[in-house]
């Protein structure tokens, strides 16, 4: 191919159990920062309400650089006293692209998060597809648009087993 | 359609057609012993709600519809009514069954030519064995679903199951999914003045919804997320299908408390409302109040202040698993048996492995032959791939996936009764060695479910694992299904013999917690299911049934997050529905 890059369609669906300096739940007013590098970045909107469960279902298009190893995400919190990273997930370019997967597979990857100590926390959820030029669009997805994915089970740490049973995955559907 | 039968009372009947006139047509209500029956043993067993749909099967004289049960009786479903004077009938009637998809559902049919004097007659007094049998037939149910026309036309044959020399007809039964069966329920919950049960701050509060089940206890369905620091929360929507409450008029207990890490929650009030009640709340944006039970301090019930309302409220139609598969989508089965050494010689008696010349099957046959034959009906090729692991192959060196069938042609072996073949053979031809290994053979599995993608998306690829021991490579295993659960797969764990599971039931990650690879990356579904083979004494509940009740879950998991639908062959499209809620 001549281009350098890739498009990637990435939708930000959804953070879980997001904390603070590793004690506090995250209140209020989460995003979510998409980088391929550390010059270039896209951010979803503020999730207000969401809490330490935040759901942002947002389609973002970033170019990946053909020598990029990693999609970088990060999830970010504004709170009184400024902004604050709560976590960071580095996604290897090996599990969007390549292998035996078709080009323009819908991929729905989770990953933990880790804060700037490295300690575990939170998990993001998020769904990326490598935009292909039409004509080789594969046979795979020819049945129907793809809907993004619109929640995840949740694992509520700590939580004992009796409590976390049939945890649902929501549906919005467009018609 | 139908065919001709021989109808020596043919003639009588056009003669007394007059008095014929006034048939009586009997309305049977469906006989849901079996189906409750079922469904009662699961819970007890299991705390969970089976997925069953609703069926309609119509049928093509009388005809008489039976479940056949494993000691080989015959337990009656329904009853068509009496076509009269008709050699090519279409019933009218509809027997309803519940489908069960872990389950092998054999149906007999019975059809019997009714005796002119019995024709004023409800059709459920009438005495079988005082009408003229025509003949009989037979399919499993899932024979049936599988269909593109959901239809199966099966040969009559009479009761020594000949055809004979002379045709005896056709019957062909249809099959439809009843509409209340695809039904969901979108439900968007909010509480106020929630009592406060936090020292320093606020209440963490979060709603757990059970059904109540018929031996009086309850099984939780959902739970909604939790809101951290607030007496007055809404929730995100919460989706409910049919198969999870029952009905709509069926008591849901929605219970509210506040999270603690500890895990000990604390109850802040609780309610009882059928999902009617909370679509009339919603409508009517009214209302409950949460209450508290009775505690040693107070021996009534105490009504509390803080009130749940229904802020939204979206009925839809879902694609069911069986829009799929009877639309063309397959699952593929493949299976990987476990041949290190701690299984014991397959000489002695002793061994997991021992072939038993009196034709009694151990217990990696069981599991085979028990998933397979349920299993089966969902592949249309029937070729499924077999391998082993832990045993050394004829070339000396241990291998942790390889082909059953002796790497002869290619991995796929025909049949349930070809991985049995395979497995008996490869039983002479590699050693027992070790050690336990899962990581190569879903790796292997997950290649394959990888590649079917570039040219079909309608397949979905269940693995069975058979195992006796303890894994060495368990963090690489949780690196292989973390990575297998962005692809269309499901992986089925069976654990023979004694050894301690502790293991498998990590990678069964029904506890809520979800498994995690080496690099952070975690599974974006639960796609393991594990069921140790010694359940099998506990109660009437075969392995099969444990290890494969989740999966049309996980299928339509994997489906409905990308969108991907039934063919349009079947499937009467959704009704459109404006959401009310932005995306």
């Amino acid at each position: 191919m001549a281009t350098t890059s890739r498009a990637l369609e990435v939708t930000v669906i959804s953070g879980e159990g997001l904390r603070l300096d590793h004690r506090r739940p995250v209140k209020k007013n989460a995003f979510a920062v998409v980088r391929t590098n550390s010059r270039i970045s896209r951010t979803t909107k503020t999730d207000i309400d969401g809490g330490s469960y935040p759901t942002w279902n947002e389609k973002i298009v970033v170019d990946f650089p053909s020598q990029a190893r990693f999609l970088t995400v990060e999830v970010h919190c504004k709170t009184y006293s400024g902004e604050k990273v709560v976590g960071t997930a580095r996604i290897p370019a090996t599990d969007f692209a390549g292998g035996y997967f078709p080009d323009n597979y819908l991929h729905f990857l989770s990953y933990r998060l880790r804060d700037g100590k490295g300690e575990r926390n939170g998990i993001i959820n998020l769904s990326v597809r490598v935009k292909v030029p039409e004509n080789r669009v594969s046979a795979a997805m020819c049945s129907g648009g793809a809907v993004p994915w619109m929640g995840g089970p949740l694992a509520v740490e700590g939580c004992s087993s009796g409590v976390v049973t049939g945890v649902p995955v929501w549906h919005r559907y467009k018609y | 359609m139908g065919g001709c039968f021989s109808d020596v009372k043919g003639g009588q009947q056009a003669v007394g057609g007059a008095q014929g006139q006034v048939a009586q047509r009997s309305h049977q209500a469906t006989t849901n012993k079996g189906h409750n029956d079922a469904v009662d043993t699961f819970f007890k067993a299991k705390g969970l709600h089976s997925l069953c749909t609703q069926m309609e099967v119509f049928s093509d004289p009388l005809a008489v519809i039976y479940a056949k049960k494993k000691n080989g009786s015959l337990e009656e479903l329904g009853r068509t009514e009496v076509i009269m004077n008709c050699l090519d009938p279409t019933w009218i009637e509809k027997i309803n069954v519940a489908y069960q998809f872990e389950m092998l559902q054999p149906l007999v049919f019975h059809v019997y030519d009714v005796d002119t004097k019995y024709h004023n007659l409800p059709v459920k007094t009438l005495k079988l064995k005082d009408q003229e049998f025509l003949g009989e037939a037979s399919c499993v149910l899932s024979e049936i679903v599988t269909k593109q026309s959901r239809s199966l036309t099966l040969n009559l044959q009479n009761k020594n199951g000949l055809s004979g020399l002379k045709s005896l007809g056709t019957l062909t039964v249809h099959a439809e999914e009843t509409f209340a069966s695809r039904n969901a329920v979108e439900m968007t919950f909010r509480c106020s003045h929630l009592e406060n049960k936090d020292l320093f701050s606020l209440s963490d509060p979060f709603l757990r919804i059970s059904r109540i089940v018929e031996s009086g206890g309850s099984v939780p369905i959902c739970k909604t997320e939790v809101v951290n620091n607030n007496l007055n929360p809404i929730w995100k929507p919460l989706s409910l299908t049919m198969q999870q409450f029952g009905s709509k008029d069926n008591p849901l207990v929605i219970e509210c408390f506040d999270f603690n890490n500890s895990g000990n929650h604390v109850l802040i009030g609780k309610l009882q409302k059928s999902v009617a009640e909370l679509e009339k709340l919603h409508k009517e944006n009214a209302s409950a109040n949460l209450f508290l039970p009775p505690s040693h301090h107070r021996h009534q019930e105490k009504v509390l202040k803080s009130q749940l309302f229904v802020d939204g409220f979206c009925e839809k139609n879902l694609y069911s698993f069986l829009d799929y598969v009877s639309s063309g989508f397959e699952l593929n089965f493949m299976v990987a048996v476990d041949f290190t050494a701690s299984n014991g010689n397959p000489r002695s008696p002793d061994s997991l492995h021992y072939i038993d010349p009196a034709g009694r099957l151990n217990a990696y046959q069981q599991a085979i032959m028990e998933v397979g034959e349920v299993i089966q009906f969902y592949d249309s090729d029937r070729r499924f791939p077999a391998w082993g692991f832990g045993g050394r192959t004829s070339d000396g060196s241990i291998s942790h996936c390889f082909n059953l069938n002796g790497g002869a042609g290619g991995v796929e072996v025909v049949g349930v009764e070809g991985i049995m073949a395979s497995y008996a053979s490869a039983l002479h031809n590699v050693a027992l060695a070790g050690p336990t290994l899962f990581g190569q053979v879903i790796n292997t599995a997950a290649e394959i479910a990888g590649h079917s993608l570039n040219y079909n998306s309608s397949k979905y690829f269940v693995l069975l694992m058979i195992t006796d021991g303890v894994l060495t490579d368990l963090q690489e295993t949780k690196d292989a299904l973390v990575r297998a659960s962005d692809l269309p797969l499901s992986v089925l764990i069976v654990g023979v013999g004694n050894a301690d599971f502790e293991q498998m039931e990590i990678l069964d990650a029904d506890n809520g917690r979800r498994l995690e690879g080496s690099n952070g990356r975690v599974a974006t579904r639960d796609i393991v299911q594990f069921v140790p083979m010694r359940e099998v004494h506990g109660g009437q509940i075969s392995v099969v049934q444990g290890v494969l009740e989740e999966l049309p879950g996980q299928f339509l998991t994997y489906m409905r997050s990308r969108g991907i639908e039934p063919h349009a062959v079947n499937v009467p499209p959704p009704p459109a529905q404006h959401h009310p809620y932005p995306v």
